[in-house]
């Protein structure tokens, strides 16, 4: 019975580490998920993205580090969902949002609202096309064996720790798949 | 503690219960799950295959590629940039599908987005199937392409059959029936 016991808390030590996103994942191309929660058939992973490593990766893209430091400065994340399931799912990203130590909720910034900030900055095309594509677009369309993964940033800085909840509508209605005790990167 | 576990541990009526092939297949279900979610699976058919979006684009050589000229073969279309991570994961995937099957029946077409040659050629080296550029990224709204990797599968007449979202690995078996079926017919 003990045995048992014992077999039964490593399990549920593993479920839960699987559950609630203490769970280091790896996922394409050696990307380590920090974040990474399920329910059902779809996945759900973050990873906290800095200050440098975005203006790093956007300058040599065709932005200047001023034009993208406005964006670089927000909390961001890189983000990955991936449809298991046999039916086809959707996101919008306005619908997303984060909830801080305080109970504070806070929206996503869309690509799109991004987008007419690089027009109004003159922002070079190819540039503009690098950041409208690497992002986490506003709508998605997961069908069957379908993942996505894309940069987010929230439009305020949250108080952590804090939660990422990301709804999405399946044939059965709205569901939410939820990242724990997340926090901005350090820089 | 020690005496304790020592205890349990020579106690041979708890050793055969110790069941751990079970054990390791439970745990192998929880832990491995999240570390294989790399790739996407499969291709989702295109209900009433409509025609195929016009594709003529220049390759590295400066050559104009059209969609067009492989009809009768079935092609592979896939949007995809250096920048992307799971691009880069399915893109050698891309030339082994590629030499799978005879030529003049199959060929893959790479779409570079939004990048220039001297960008994309250092990652791509020369493959057996055409690389085509797409700098403005014009093609992506007739394509109705809304996240890279995005891949059609485009069938003997011309028309839209499979697509996927996300990265594949091209060569799996799931995928290759798909473009078998689609040889066949």
């Amino acid at each position: 019975m003990i045995t048992r016991f014992f077999v039964v808390c490593r399990c549920l030590v593993v479920f839960l580490g699987c559950a609630t996103g203490a769970f280091v994942a790896n996922a394409a191309d050696g990307i380590l998920w920090l974040h990474h929660a399920q329910r059902g058939p779809i996945t759900f992973s973050a990873n906290p993205q800095g200050q440098d490593a975005r203006v790093a990766f956007f300058t040599a893209r065709g932005f200047t580090a001023e034009a993208i430091h406005p964006y670089a400065q927000r909390c961001g994340f890189s983000v990955a969902m991936k449809n298991d399931g046999h039916a086809a799912i959707h996101t919008h990203l306005a619908d997303w949002r984060a909830i801080d130590a305080t109970g504070r909720q806070i929206a996503f910034s869309l690509p799109e609202d991004w987008d007419q900030e690089w027009a109004k900055a003159e922002v070079p095309q190819p540039a503009r096309i690098a950041f409208r594509w690497a992002q986490f677009q506003s709508e998605n369309h997961f069908a069957p064996g379908d993942w996505i993964m894309g940069m987010v940033t929230l439009a305020s800085e949250p108080l952590a720790p804090f939660q990422l909840i990301a709804p999405y509508h399946d044939d059965q209605g709205v569901q939410e798949i939820v990242l724990d005790a997340l926090t901005c990167a350090p820089d | 503690m020690t005496k304790e576990y020592r205890k349990l541990s020579s106690m041979p009526s708890l050793a055969p219960r110790i069941d751990r092939r079970r054990f390791l297949a439970l745990l192998g279900l929880f832990w491995v799950a999240p570390l294989v979610w790399a790739q996407g699976t499969g291709m989702t058919p295109i209900p009433s295959r409509p025609p195929a979006p016009v594709l003529q684009l220049k390759d590295s050589d400066d050559q104009l590629i059209d969609l067009a000229q492989y009809r009768g073969r079935v092609v592979l279309v896939n949007f995809w940039a250096t920048w992307c991570p799971p691009c880069r994961q399915e893109f050698p995937s891309l030339g082994r599908v590629r030499e799978r099957f005879p030529p003049g029946t199959f060929e893959v077409i790479a779409v570079n987005v939004g990048e220039e040659v001297e960008t994309a050629f250092p990652f791509t080296g020369s493959t057996p199937f055409p690389v085509v550029f797409d700098n403005e990224a014009k093609t992506l709204a007739a394509w109705s392409v809304r996240g890279l990797p995005t891949t059609f599968l485009v069938d003997r007449q011309g028309h839209l059959a499979f697509q996927a979202t996300g990265g594949r690995e091209f060569d799996a078996a799931d995928i290759v029936v798909i473009i078998e079926q689609l040889l066949n017919h």
